[in-house]
């Protein structure tokens, strides 16, 4: 991204005390959201996001594994988020490394819940196949095409699309498998089951410039930037994840306040993102 | 090494709110009972030690229950030369546990994780202006792992750099609260960590009244979320002062 003049700053600070963003939008307002679902054939499911111009895919792969010695009737799931030198070219090699752990915690945080599984937005217990023995482990895996600001609403969105998408292949399990053996596990080719996605929160990241607060941030807008909150909300309107980011200090009443905006905010973004989904699916279907 | 000082610890517990939860957990059927004996809303006694390290610019020793840590700030040194020319400082924090600081050997979780986020924490409250061109180097190392030990690490790193003389806007104070069933359990041990169902972790600078890093996991309501946050931040004020304590003991002691 090239550098900003001290003119455009004062542009984009000043539109956004003014509700009117540089490409016209209103604080609170996202930008079209495409979805399209399936791109990856080889992955259990897959979905690519399209938010402006940040372009993020997300891939889902279920494989069979063993389960923790501490949770021994839930499966595992794993999220890891690589950026990819296309997006930046300072993502190469090790330079990405520290927006990706920072990208995949924030989406462990908001999608899995607690440690004992409460609140999580997949139900661990379904992946579960044999209790102690077996389970699906399921390797949730994001790629940021390109970059232009809120990569980690794109990516909530990406991951919310690639599961609604999975299918997890229907397992036999050998009836006459002793209690210490490993028992046989039949994976069908024919038969597979659709997560269940509805209890998926979404993302929704409110960055503060000045006094005001802007959503789906393009990269310029978050260069000028004080702080952003990162909130996960879920259908019901429960918060499932909070991150700030960036350095600046916020009083606690406005942190509160951009929860309620989240919540607020949220209820449009989920519907419209079903929508997206599902005619992605319609789409594919063809 | 607590049984050394001569007064008791100072603890940081906050003031209790209004109502009083008393609803079942969902374990035992009654309230959950804390390991160590301690009320729901009631924080471990703080042992704050700066000067650990002699080698360091500044260091300090925490002993919050069974977790403890040690942290040592060395700088501003002077930068790479690889990197940029900067006219702010730069601050680069490590966090990193010993392999006999978890009750399995080498089971170290998130090291890398935690670096960031005591960066984040930090960045807030350092005068970065006051050392251009050069860096300061934070190093914690997290010599026993025993519950919440974010929120310790960087109350500890705040002292550390205080005693190294960095220019500060105040010092950061750093409180998690677990969330067990219906219960809000504050300073969570590691055994209420792993059964959670929540957690929440608020790191502030409490003489600004700023909150400079907050992370939530698992399902929250709003109004639990603000009972959470009115407990945190009660906690860190408290927190907050016997840090400043603890530094003026420090001085003192070298004056007599």
């Amino acid at each position: 991204m090239v550098g900003l003049s001290l003119g455009e700053k004062n542009f984009i600070k000043g539109g956004i005390a003014q509700d009117i963003r540089t490409d016209g939008r209103k604080r609170l307002t996202y930008r079209p959201i495409f979805v399209e679902t399936g791109v990856i054939p080889q992955a259990s499911g897959s979905a690519r996001v399209k938010m402006g111009a940040t372009d993020v895919i997300a891939s889902v792969k279920a494989e069979l594994g063993k389960p923790n010695a501490s949770h021994p009737d839930k499966g595992k799931v794993s999220i890891y988020v690589d950026c990819s030198p296309t997006a930046e070219p300072t993502f190469e090699g090790r330079g990405g490394e520290e927006l990706s752990m920072e990208l995949s915690t924030a989406l462990q945080r908001c999608l899995l819940g607690g440690k004992s599984g409460a609140g999580a937005g997949i139900n661990l217990s379904s992946l579960s196949i044999v209790e102690g023995k077996v389970c699906w482990d399921i390797y949730i895996d994001g790629l940021v095409v390109s970059s232009d600001g809120n990569l980690l609403d794109a990516l909530g969105a990406a991951i919310k699309a690639a599961l609604s998408n999975t299918a997890v292949p229907k397992v036999q399990v050998a009836a006459n498998a002793s209690l210490d053996e490993q028992p046989e596990v039949d994976v069908s080719d024919e038969e597979f089951l659709q997560f269940d996605t509805t209890g998926v929160p979404v993302i929704i990241t409110l960055t503060k410039v000045g006094k005001h607060y802007i959503v789906d941030a393009t990269a310029e807008e978050e260069s000028q930037m004080s702080s952003a909150v990162s909130i996960s909300v879920n259908r019901q309107g429960r918060i499932c994840g909070l991150t700030k980011r960036g350095g600046a200090g916020l009083d606690p009443s406005i942190i509160l306040d951009m929860i309620s905006v989240a919540k607020h905010v949220s209820e449009q973004l989920i519907n419209k993102l079903d929508s997206e989904i599902a005619a992605a699916e319609a789409c594919e279907e063809e | 090494m607590a049984g050394k000082i001569s007064n008791t610890p100072a603890t940081y517990t906050p003031s209790p709110t209004s109502q009083d939860k008393k609803r079942s957990s969902i374990f035992t059927g009654s309230d959950w009972v804390r390991p160590d004996g301690r009320g729901l809303h009631q924080c471990r006694p703080a042992f704050l030690r700066t000067g650990a390290v002699n080698s360091a610019s500044g260091s300090a020793y925490a002993e919050f229950g069974n977790a403890k840590v040690i942290v040592s700030v060395f700088g501003p040194r002077e930068s790479k030369k690889a990197m940029m020319y900067s006219d702010i400082g730069r601050l680069n924090c490590n966090v990193s546990y010993t392999s006999f600081a978890t009750p399995i050997r080498g089971q170290a979780s998130d090291s890398k994780d935690l670096s960031s986020m005591l960066h984040k924490a930090l960045e807030g409250a350092i005068i970065l202006e006051s050392f251009p061109k050069t860096t300061v180097d934070v190093f914690a190392l997290v010599l026993e792992s025993g519950g919440s030990d974010l929120p310790v690490v960087i109350s500890c790193a705040s002292l550390a750099l205080a005693d190294a003389g960095i220019m500060l806007y105040d010092m950061v104070a750093s409180v998690s609260m677990s969330c067990l069933g219906k219960n809000l359990v504050i300073d969570p041990v590691s055994e209420e960590e792993s059964y959670q169902d929540g957690g929440l972790m608020i790191t502030c600078m409490p003489s600004r009244n700023e909150v400079t890093q907050m992370t939530v996991t698992g399902e929250w309501s709003t109004p639990k979320i603000h009972e959470a946050m009115q407990l945190c931040l009660d906690a860190c004020s408290k927190l907050g002062k016997i840090m400043r304590s603890c530094l003026k003991e420090a001085v003192s002691a070298t004056q007599e």
